[in-house]
C-alpha cells in the first residue's frame, strides 16, 4: 500500500482545522487547561513535598534532641512519619490526596495515617482535582471528538470520497489517513506530558517508567482515535457520529468509573479500622501487658529467662526483666497486629481488584488504573508506606526496649516510683536516642509498578485493536454498499 | 398549552434517543439508590456491630482494674455519627472525614484525628450516589437530549413548516423541550420517591430533593435553549454546551477551591500534632506544680485533694494530659474555623457552579458534608470532657472508685437524631 496517500490525507485533515474557527478554538482551551493541570499539580506536589520533608527533619530532630529520660517513656513519646509525594505525582497524584500523610508511631499500637489533604480542602463536589492525568483522561478524548467526529461523514455529506475512490484511494487509505491525522493531534497533546515528565526523571524517576508512561498515555489516545474514526466511518451523518461519540465519552467517561467504584464497595464490603482494633484487642487479650510484668501470661518468659541464666529470682538476672518483657510482649502483639493489619489491606486490595476487572468495560478507567499504578501513587503504593512506617515503628521501639532490657538495672527500675536517685539512674542519656530509621519514601521499582500495571494497559490496547478492526471493517462494508 | 404538550409527550416518547436517553437515566438511578441504600445500611450494621463490641470490651476491661486510674486507660469509648435518613441519596464526604472514634481519656488531640477512612482508590474514583447523578450527570443527558431539536429540523427542512403549524410558533420548541425534560425528570424522580418512601425520608425532604434536581434540569434546560435558538449546527451547539457543562462542573468548581484554599489558611496537621505532643511529653520533665497550678484554675473544686506525692500519680498524669489539650486548643480550633470559612466560602463559589450548588445542597440536606463532620467531632470532644468529669472526682479522691460508682460511666449517644 503506497503510505503517501494516507498521509497526503491525513495533513488535508490538518489543513481543514487549521481553518476551522471551532477546531482551533478547541484545541486552544484543551491545550490551556492540560498546561495548567500540570503547573498547578507541579507547584501544588512541590509545596506538599516541601513541607512534609519538613517536618519529618523537624521530628527526627525533636526525637534525637530529647533529654536523658527512661527509655520506656520514649516508646510512647513516640515518632512521626510522613509520606512524601512520589515524583510522578506532579502528573498523576492519584490517591496521595485521600491518603494519611503523617502517622504517629508509638508502642503497642498501630496508628492510622491522618490529616490526609482532602480533610481540610475545601470540598467542591465530585470533580473536585484537575490534575494532568485527569485532564488526559477525559478532556483529551473529548478534543479528539470535537477534531474527528465528521472526518469521514463529512466526505460522504459533501460527496468527495466518491472522488477519492475514483482517484483510485482506497476505503482504508481514507480511514488511515484520518486515523493518522487525529493520532498526530493525541501525539501533539502529548507535549505537556513530555514536559512533567521531564521534570519527574529530574526528581529522580527512572527513564524505563518515564518511557513507559509516555507510551500508556500515548496508546490510551489511540484507542480514542481509532474509536472516533469507527464511529465515524459507521455513521452517514456527522452529526449522528457526534451524538453517538459523545454518548460513548459519556458512558465510558463519566457513568463507568464510579459505577465500578460503587460496585466495589457494594460487592466487596469492608470494616473499618475500628472493628480491626478491637479484634486485635480481642485476639491480644490473651498476651499479657507489656507494663506489668507481673501478669500471668510472662510467667513462661520467667521460667524460660530463668533457666537459661541459672538463677532463682527475676532480679539476679543479668538482664532487665522488664525490659524483656517488654521486648517480647510487643514481637508479640506485632505479630497479632500485622495479621489483622495485612487482612485490611487484602481486603482493600480485594476492592481495588474489583475495579481493576470492570476497566475491561471502559478504555478510561483502566488509563485511571494504569496511571496512578505507573506513577507510583496507587493503593498499593500507601500500603506499601503503612509497611514501612510499622518497620520504622517496631524497629525503634524494639531497640529502646532492647536499652530497656540490657543497659538498665533492674533494682533501679523497680525503684524509680519512691526512690529519686534510681529514677535519676534509670534515665538513659540523650545519646542513645540517635536510632531511627528512615520511611523510604521512593515508589516501588519499576519492574513492579510495569508488571502491575501492564494488565490495564492490555485493556486500553484491546481497546485500540478491536476499535481499529470495526473502523477498518465498516469502511470496506460501507464502500461495498454505496456500490 | 396541555393538550400541546401532551402531544409532544407522545412524539418525544416515539424517538429512540429520548427512549435511551431515559433508560439510562432510569437504571442508572436505581444502581444509585440501590448501592446508596447499601452503603447506608453498612454504616448501621457496622455502628451496631462496634457498639456491641465495644460494651462487651469495657465490661472485661472494667473488671478488675485497681484504680480508677487504670480503669480510665484501659476502657476505650466509641463515638460515631449515624447516617441521616436522606444519606443513601448523597454519601458525601463520608468515606473521608471519619464518622466514628474509638476514645479513652487520654488527651483528645492525640485521638480525634484518627482516621477510619474507606478504600482511597475508590473515594479517589468517587461514588455513583443520586447526588453525582443528578448533579454531574443529569446536565449531560439534558444536553443531548436538546442540543439538535432544532438543527434536526432545520436540516430536514422542516422547520418553518413546524412553526408555522404550531399555535406557539417558534414556541413549540420549548414545548418540545419541557416534553423531554419532563420525560428525563420522571425517570429520576419515580425511582427517587420510591426509595425516599422505604428509607423512611419525610415527604417534606423529598420534595425538596426533587425540586432541587428540577431546577438543575431547568437551568440545563435554558441553557441549551440560549444556545440553540441561535440558529446553529447541531454539532456546534452540542460542543458549546459541552464546553459550558466542563466549565461549570469541573473548572469553577477546581478554580473557586484554589482561590478559597488560598485566602482561608488552615494551620497544618503535622503541625497541631508536633506541638499537641510536645505539650504533653514537656509535662513529664517539669515539675508537677507546672501542671498542677493550671489545672486548679480550670477546676478549683478539686484543690483540696491535689497533693502529688508520688513520682507517678494517675491524677498528675490525667491532669498534664488536659493541659496538652487546653495548649493545643487554639489549633484545632482554627483548623475547624479554617475548615468552616472555606466550607462557607464554597458557597460563594457554588453560586457560579449550579452542579456544584445542587451536589452542596444535596450533601447538605442528607448532612453528609463538612459540617456536619464537624458537629459530630464536637459532639465526640464533648463527650471526652463527660469522661474526664465522671472521672476526676474519683481520681482526686472526693468519690470512691466503686463498682456502684462506675455502673454510672458515661455511654456515647449521638448528639444528631437521624430524624433531623
Amino acid at each position: 500500500m503506497n503510505i503517501n496517500i494516507p498521509i497526503a490525507i491525513a495533513r488535508d485533515e490538518w489543513r481543514y482545522w487549521a481553518r476551522s474557527k471551532l477546531a482551533l478554538f478547541s484545541c486552544l482551551i484543551a491545550g490551556l487547561l492540560i498546561v495548567a493541570s500540570l503547573v498547578s499539580t507541579v507547584a501544588r506536589i512541590e509545596s506538599e513535598r516541601v513541607t512534609r520533608e519538613g517536618f519529618q527533619e523537624q521530628a527526627r530532630e525533636t526525637f534525637e534532641s530529647q533529654p536523658a529520660r527512661h527509655p520506656h517513656r520514649m516508646v510512647h513519646y513516640g515518632h512521626y512519619v510522613f509520606r512524601v509525594p512520589a515524583p510522578l505525582s506532579l502528573i498523576d497524584p492519584g490517591v496521595d490526596a485521600h491518603t494519611g500523610t503523617v502517622m504517629f508511631l508509638e508502642g503497642h499500637r498501630q496508628n492510622s495515617a491522618v490529616f490526609s489533604p482532602r480533610y481540610a480542602s475545601a470540598q467542591a463536589g465530585p470533580y473536585a482535582e484537575l490534575s494532568p492525568a485527569f485532564a488526559y483522561q477525559v478532556l483529551l478524548p473529548l478534543l479528539l471528538i470535537v477534531l474527528g467526529f465528521a472526518a469521514i461523514p463529512r466526505e460522504r455529506e459533501a460527496r468527495t470520497d466518491y472522488l477519492l475512490y475514483a482517484a483510485a484511494v482506497t476505503p482504508t487509505q481514507v480511514w488511515l489517513g484520518k486515523s493518522l491525522a487525529l493520532a498526530g493531534a493525541a501525539c501533539a497533546g502529548l507535549a505537556p506530558l513530555v514536559i512533567g515528565l521531564v521534570i519527574a526523571l529530574s526528581a529522580g524517576e527512572s527513564l524505563l517508567i518515564a518511557a513507559y508512561m509516555l507510551a500508556g498515555y500515548a496508546l490510551y489516545l489511540f484507542a480514542w482515535v481509532f474509536l472516533v474514526t469507527a464511529v465515524s466511518a459507521w455513521c452517514t451523518r456527522a452529526s449522528t457520529a457526534l451524538a453517538l461519540l459523545l454518548a460513548c465519552w459519556t458512558l465510558l467517561c463519566v457513568i463507568t468509573p464510579p459505577v465500578a467504584a460503587t460496585a466495589a464497595q457494594t460487592l466487596a464490603p469492608m470494616g473499618g479500622k475500628i472493628a480491626t482494633d478491637l479484634a486485635v484487642v480481642r485476639a491480644l487479650r490473651d498476651t499479657g501487658d507489656g507494663h506489668n510484668a507481673n501478669d500471668p501470661a510472662f510467667a513462661k518468659l520467667r521460667a524460660q529467662l530463668l533457666e537459661q541464666y541459672g538463677v532463682d529470682d527475676v532480679a539476679d538476672l543479668p538482664v532487665n526483666f522488664r525490659g524483656m518483657v517488654a521486648q517480647w510482649s510487643e514481637a508479640k502483639q506485632t505479630e497479632i497486629m500485622n495479621v489483622f493489619a495485612d487482612e485490611k489491606m487484602a481486603s482493600e486490595a480485594a476492592q481495588s481488584e474489583v475495579v481493576r476487572w470492570l476497566s475491561l468495560l471502559s478504555p478510561a478507567l483502566a488509563f485511571e488504573n494504569f496511571s496512578k499504578i505507573t506513577a507510583g501513587t496507587d493503593l498499593s503504593q500507601h500500603h506499601a508506606f503503612l509497611r514501612d512506617a510499622e518497620r520504622v515503628r517496631f524497629d525503634f521501639v524494639q531497640k529502646l526496649n532492647n536499652i530497656h532490657a540490657e543497659k538498665l538495672p533492674f533494682a533501679d527500675d523497680m525503684q524509680r516510683g519512691s526512690s529519686p536517685e534510681a529514677e535519676r539512674r534509670t534515665r538513659m542519656s540523650a545519646a542513645n536516642w540517635r536510632m531511627l530509621e528512615e520511611v523510604t519514601t521512593q515508589p516501588q521499582t519499576a519492574l513492579v509498578r510495569i508488571s502491575a500495571s501492564l494488565p490495564q494497559l492490555l485493556i486500553a490496547l484491546l481497546w485500540c485493536v478491536v476499535t481499529a478492526c470495526i473502523g477498518f471493517l465498516r469502511m470496506n462494508r460501507r464502500l461495498q454498499d454505496a456500490v | 398549552m396541555l393538550s400541546d404538550l401532551g402531544r409532544e409527550l407522545r412524539f418525544a416518547w416515539r424517538e429512540p434517543v429520548v427512549r435511551w436517553t431515559t433508560l439510562i437515566a432510569f437504571g442508572f438511578t436505581v444502581f444509585a439508590l440501590t448501592a446508596g441504600l447499601l452503603e447506608v445500611r453498612n454504616q448501621e450494621r457496622e455502628i451496631a456491630g462496634l457498639a456491641a463490641a465495644t460494651v462487651e470490651d469495657q465490661k472485661l476491661v472494667l473488671d478488675g482494674q485497681p484504680d480508677p486510674g487504670s480503669a480510665a486507660y484501659y476502657t476505650f469509648h466509641l463515638t460515631y455519627d449515624p447516617p441521616s435518613a436522606l444519606a443513601f441519596a448523597a454519601l458525601g464526604s463520608r468515606d473521608e472525614l471519619s464518622w466514628k472514634h474509638r476514645l479513652r481519656m487520654l488527651a483528645v488531640e492525640g485521638q480525634i484525628y484518627e482516621t477510619d477512612t474507606d478504600n482511597s482508590e475508590l473515594s479517589l474514583i468517587g461514588q455513583l450516589d443520586f447526588a453525582y447523578l443528578v448533579s454531574i450527570l443529569l446536565p449531560l443527558l439534558v444536553i443531548g437530549l436538546l442540543f439538535d431539536l432544532e438543527a434536526r429540523e432545520r436540516r430536514e427542512s422542516r422547520y418553518e413548516l413546524v412553526c408555522a403549524t404550531s399555535a406557539h410558533g417558534r414556541g413549540i420548541f420549548l414545548v418540545r423541550a419541557l416534553a423531554r425534560c419532563l420525560i428525563l425528570a420522571a425517570a429520576i424522580a419515580l425511582p427517587f420517591l420510591g426509595f425516599a418512601l422505604y428509607g423512611g425520608v419525610s415527604i417534606g425532604d423529598s420534595l425538596l430533593v426533587l425540586a432541587l434536581a428540577s431546577g438543575h434540569i431547568l437551568f440545563w434546560l435554558l441553557v441549551c435553549r440560549l444556545v440553540t435558538v441561535r440558529n446553529l449546527e447541531g454539532a456546534t451547539a452540542a460542543l458549546i454546551l459541552l464546553s459550558l457543562w466542563f466549565l461549570l462542573s469541573v473548572v469553577v468548581p477546581v478554580v473557586g477551591k484554589t482561590g478559597v484554599e488560598r485566602m482561608v489558611a488552615v494551620p497544618d496537621g503535622g503541625h497541631i500534632l508536633l506541638t499537641q505532643r510536645e505539650k504533653v511529653n514537656d509535662a513529664w520533665d517539669l515539675p508537677k506544680s507546672a501542671t498542677m497550678d493550671p489545672f486548679l484554675k480550670t477546676y478549683p473544686e478539686l484543690t483540696d485533694y491535689a497533693e502529688i506525692k508520688r513520682q507517678f500519680e494517675w491524677k498528675w498524669y490525667y491532669a498534664f494530659q488536659e493541659m496538652g489539650d487546653q495548649t493545643a486548643a487554639p489549633l484545632s480550633t482554627d483548623l475547624y474555623e479554617g475548615m468552616r470559612a472555606r466550607d462557607g466560602a464554597m458557597g460563594w463559589v457554588a453560586l457560579l457552579s449550579p452542579p456544584l450548588m445542587t451536589h452542596r445542597v444535596l450533601t447538605q440536606m442528607a448532612q453528609t458534608d463538612v459540617d456536619r463532620h464537624l458537629r459530630y467531632v464536637q459532639c465526640a470532644r464533648d463527650f471526652h470532657a463527660r469522661l474526664r468529669h465522671f472521672f476526676y472526682p474519683m481520681l482526686f479522691g472526693p468519690k470512691p472508685f466503686s463498682k456502684e460508682n462506675m455502673s454510672e460511666l458515661p455511654q456515647f449517644e449521638p448528639c444528631i437524631d437521624r430524624e433531623s
